[in-house]
């Protein structure tokens, strides 16, 4: 939350692409977000008045992308969601909902995709296939993905792990440190 | 069993305070405050007339008699019954001055009157000195007393002459009061009050001339007024009878009838505070459905339930009923000095508990209506909701048993409202239009979601993100339109078709009247006068037209030897005394529409042509008898024509005519329709007022402007009635706004997760508020118009001119409530941090 700036620091700084998010304004902060950013939440967080193609569309009409609504439309492909793109995010499984959700953080190749729970709210098959579109992505647009979860064998599938512990670093697998960059 | 569990849970409930119910007591509080008021007013000028009803009578019963005073044997009758009698005689003259060899003239309606005058009450002078003294001779010439309206327009000051007639009087004193004012009714000059012997001289009452005489008696105390009653329909032919137990008949149906339709025009504020009332409820057990679900888990029965939460809303609709009942109450006694100046009566303005039960009943049953669906949905959530996606809320229809509870309750309501306003038919047709406007509105906002979509989908607005997602939220699920298009489309609604058919009434008699209506209308011009009368107008190269015809004035008594009021009801003709006239031809251009007209010799019985629309009104027929009392005299005759007339051109039209040969023999007068150039009415009145000093000039305009001066006080309590509905509805939209505020901070913090400046977020709210407010200004408008349109055409039947200006008034109304509103709840979600806000929703 505090990388996406989607929550302030209290106390110190947080760098994020060589930006001072603690010193920006909450509009800084989503402009950076819009350029540089793509969440991905363990509720989905789709906006409920928007059908898929129009929640996937909005971070690129607000970026002011000519072809935003063709774009959304491939990137739904993407995620397999094709016939689904004119329902709204009520009509849809959670599944299909997060899917919606990675085609919306992912369709402005954002060089930052963050992923917070992105299984939390989904079955055991639902989850998997979930992390594989989530990595998909990754691999395809080049980002970089920062995933926060409990679930260990998720972990592992990462370049770099750091654990967290009320709080603090308690343990961090430097050896792919240098991978992660 | 149940009950007791239900009262206990309820209670505990209720600890939880009354947060979420601020809307739903203010919408229910207001809804019954304003109905509370209008009945409290209603109540409090019925308790003044009752109390004043002598003294507004004059005296404790009267006898009014047409053209002509008692005879002795009337009068011998009067003085038997009376412990006193007085006798006043009121008549139009015009009060002329003579100042410098210029001539001022006024419309003035005279109150002649004797030395027992007034029976109750006083008369209020300025200086102030008893009427005795005002009316004592003085420099050898009468005097009279003159309201301060006609004392300026003329320029008189206290001591100066003016002539009524022939007659001369000296101003000796301004009148600031009359005790028998209000019962009156509608009158066109400023009151002057003379001694009807000091008229003996002044040539205003020969006869044939316009006046009517009232006889007020004082009557014993132990006098039975009911067989008094009886005893004066045989004793005075042809007179109209009425006692103090309904002193002014005509300002207290008056004062009934607007006192009714205001409270249907409050029913309407319920009916839009009822849609706020629902709203509270649903999301007050939306919030509690995970409670119910537990109870339910923990063997709570769908009765205990229901129960639990009627309990509850029922304690809070008797708090907001109390609240709106003590303010309804409170408001007129408040106001009572402001309310008082503006009314023509007396009024005992106190708590008056009849209109507050009334306004509590419908507070009660508007409650029911709106709450009982959402509550009868609490049955529909099972236990299973525990675990499962919290969005599982009470959906859909409730059982069949509870929508025909609805029904009936919404009967119930109707039925209450017919009663107690006593207006049946205007009572349904408002509840029809009420319901129709309701499913009208909705049908409105699902037309306006479904446009909204189908324009955020198109592909013109792709790249305009802004106003795609206003638009796209507006058709979107979980939108606000419905809400807001009923809040407020009810409130404008009322108002656009105020507006629409007030522009047109007053177009009709302001604007279109003018075009056709005669510059003068005299009376009282002499059979003796008529030809010079002519002579003199003929001779005049300004006047462009002058019709005259013979005026006599009667009360049709019988049809076909029965009484009227028992074939024809209450129909207007029979209301009082009407004009009658004679004629050897058809009046020119005149259409007789069945039967013949007489033969210009016919001197046989007599023979009456009726206007064609009131017959049939009247349910009268070709060869029916009509008993009509002209001056204490019967005359029969039978219907042998019907012909068109049209009265809304203010020229000359009677509803009878008679034969010449049946009526020429009765003292009359004429009347006549002068149709001149305008500049040149104030020189052909001055010419007429020179040559014949009895006759009365009314300038039609003054008229006119007087019926719309009138008509503009009606609107005027239309249009505050219609206010009272709007600030309901201004609530339940702050309503909206605020149950709207946590979806709003939801959506706020999505965008601004995906790169939203809250520039950008707060156009977006602002441009969804402008577009539900326009579309509810475009519905009222639409909605106003056809009612305004279907009143003009159908019941005043003249042509609907749309008028512009208060519709995009209104337009631009309904966008600024919807933004004020929705903006006030607009920077909660904007100052919002992102994070917070969607951790909160995991």
């Amino acid at each position: 939350m505090l990388m996406g700036g989607l929550e302030r620091a209290t106390d110190g700084s947080v760098m994020a692409l060589g930006h001072d998010l603690t010193a920006m304004n909450e509009d800084a902060l989503a402009r950076f977000r819009r350029d540089h950013m793509g969440v991905v939440f363990q509720s989905f967080h789709l906006i409920p008045t928007m059908t898929a193609l129009e929640n996937v569309a909005t971070p690129l009409e607000l970026a002011g992308v000519k072809d935003a609504f063709d774009r959304a439309e491939e990137e739904l492909g993407q995620v397999g969601l094709g016939p689904r793109i004119g329902h709204y995010p009520a009509q849809m499984s959670g599944g299909e909902q997060q899917r919606v959700a990675l085609a919306r953080a992912a369709v402005t190749r954002p060089d930052i995709l963050l992923a917070d729970e992105p299984t939390g709210n989904l079955d055991g098959a639902t989850g998997e296939a979930i992390i594989d579109l989530l990595f998909g992505l990754r691999d395809r647009h080049g980002s970089t993905l920062v995933l926060v979860t409990h679930a260990l064998e998720l972990a592992q599938r990462c370049d770099r792990t750091v654990r967290l512990r009320d709080g603090l670093v308690d343990e961090a697998d430097a050896s792919v440190a240098s991978a992660a960059e | 069993m149940s009950l007791s569990v239900a009262r206990r849970i309820a209670g505990r409930e209720l600890r939880g305070g009354l947060k979420g119910f601020r809307v739903f007591l203010a919408c229910l509080a207001l809804g019954v405050a304003a109905i509370a008021a209008v009945g409290s007013v209603r109540a409090s000028i019925e308790a003044g007339l009752e109390r004043e009803g002598a003294t507004i009578l004059g005296g404790d019963a009267k006898a009014e008699l047409t053209y002509r005073f008692a005879d002795p044997e009337e009068r011998a009758w009067l003085e038997r019954v009376a412990v006193e009698v007085s006798e006043v005689v009121d008549f139009r003259s015009m009060a002329v001055v003579e100042r410098g060899g210029a001539t001022e003239r006024g419309l003035t309606q005279v109150k002649a009157i004797d030395d027992a005058y007034p029976i109750y009450g006083s008369v209020g002078l300025d200086p102030d000195m008893t009427l005795d003294q005002a009316l004592a001779r003085r420099e050898s010439r009468p005097a009279a007393v003159m309201d301060r309206v006609l004392v300026d327009r003329l320029g008189l000051v206290v001591g100066d002459r003016f002539r009524l007639g022939t007659q001369e009087f000296i101003l000796s004193a301004v009148l600031t009061r009359e005790p028998d004012d209000a019962g009156g009714g509608f009158g066109l000059g400023p009151r002057t009050i003379v001694q009807t012997d000091d008229l003996a001289g002044s040539g205003l009452l020969g006869p044939g001339t316009l006046f009517a005489t009232e006889y007020r008696l004082r009557l014993p105390q132990d006098a039975d007024l009911e067989a008094l009653r009886d005893d004066a329909d045989r004793a005075l032919e042809g007179a109209r009878w009425q006692d103090r137990r309904n002193g002014a008949p005509g300002v207290a149906q008056f004062v009934d009838r607007l006192g009714a339709f205001l409270v249907l025009v409050g029913l309407a504020g319920l009916a839009v505070g009822g849609v706020g009332v629902s709203a509270a409820v649903r999301a007050y057990l939306d919030e509690k459905t995970a409670t119910i679900a537990t109870l339910k888990t923990l063997g709570a029965t769908g009765r205990t339930i229901f129960l639990t939460y009627f309990l509850q809303i029922g304690a809070l609709t008797l708090l907001g009923i109390a609240i709106g009942l003590v303010l309804g109450a409170i408001a007129p006694i408040l106001f009572s000095p402001v309310i008082a100046e503006r009314l023509p009566v007396p009024a005992v303005f106190a708590v008056h508990p009849e209109p507050l039960a009334e306004a509590a009943l419908y507070g009660v049953l508007a409650a029911l209506l709106f709450t009982l669906w959402p509550l009868a949905r609490t049955e529909q959530v099972r236990a299973g909701a525990l675990f499962r996606d919290a969005a599982v809320r009470a959906g859909g229809r409730p059982r069949p048993v509870w929508i025909v509870a609805t029904l009936l309750i919404l009967g119930l309501l109707v039925l209450t409202a017919a009663v107690f306003s006593g207006l049946v038919t205007l009572t349904l047709w408002s509840a029809a239009g009420l319901v129709a406007a309701f499913f009208t509105l909705i049908l409105a906002a699902l037309g306006v979601r479904a446009i909204a979509r189908r324009m955020a989908r198109s592909g013109a607005l792709r790249g305009h993100s802004t106003v795609r997602m206003a638009l796209g939220s507006v058709g979107g699920p979980g939108s606000e339109a419905t809400s807001v298009v009923l809040s407020l489309g009810l409130g404008l609604t009322v108002l656009a078709a105020v507006g629409q058919i007030d522009t047109n009434l007053r177009g009709a008699i302001q604007r279109d009247l003018p075009d056709v209506a005669p510059s003068y209308f005299i009376v009282d011009i002499q059979n003796e006068q008529l030809p010079r009368f002519l002579e003199m107008l003929d001779a005049d190269s300004a006047i462009e037209t002058v019709e005259t015809a013979p005026m006599l004035r009667g009360i049709i008594t019988g049809i076909n030897g029965r009484p009227a009021s028992e074939v024809a009801g209450d129909h207007w003709v029979l209301e009082g005394d009407r004009g009658v006239t004679y004629s050897a031809r058809p009046p020119e251009g005149a259409v007789v529409t069945e039967g013949a007209w007489w033969g210009e010799d016919y001197d046989g019985p007599p023979q009456i042509s009726f206007a064609a629309e009131e017959a049939l009104e009247m349910g009268l027929r070709l060869g029916d008898e009509l008993t009509v009392n002209i001056l204490g005299r019967d005359i029969t005759g039978t219907i042998t024509s019907f012909r068109d007339v049209d009265f809304s051109t203010a020229g000359i039209g009677f509803v009878m005519s008679m034969n010449p040969a049946a009526l020429q023999g009765a003292p009359h007068t004429h009347i006549a329709t002068i149709y001149a150039e305008p500049e040149a009415e104030g020189r052909i009145l001055r010419d007429l007022a020179g040559a014949f000093p009895n006759i009365t000039a009314i300038r039609v305009k003054d008229a006119i402007d007087r019926v719309t001066e009138v008509l503009g006080g009606i609107a005027a309590a239309v249009t505050y009635g219609a206010l009272a509905t709007l600030v309901t509805g201004g609530i339940v939209l702050i309503g909206a706004a605020a149950a709207g505020e946590r979806a709003r901070t939801y959506e706020a913090a999505i965008l601004k997760t995906l790169g939203a400046s809250r520039r950008t977020i707060l156009a977006n709210f602002a441009l969804r508020s402008a577009i539900l407010g326009a579309a509810a200004g475009v519905v009222a408008i639409v909605a106003g118009g056809l009612a305004g349109w279907a009143v003009t055409h159908f019941v005043m039947e003249t042509e609907f001119v749309f008028e512009p200006v208060s519709a995009v008034a209104i337009v631009c109304g309904g966008i600024l409530a919807t933004l004020v509103s929705g903006l006030a709840f607009a920077w909660g979600p904007l100052a919002a941090r992102p994070a917070r806000v969607l951790r909160a929703q995991e």
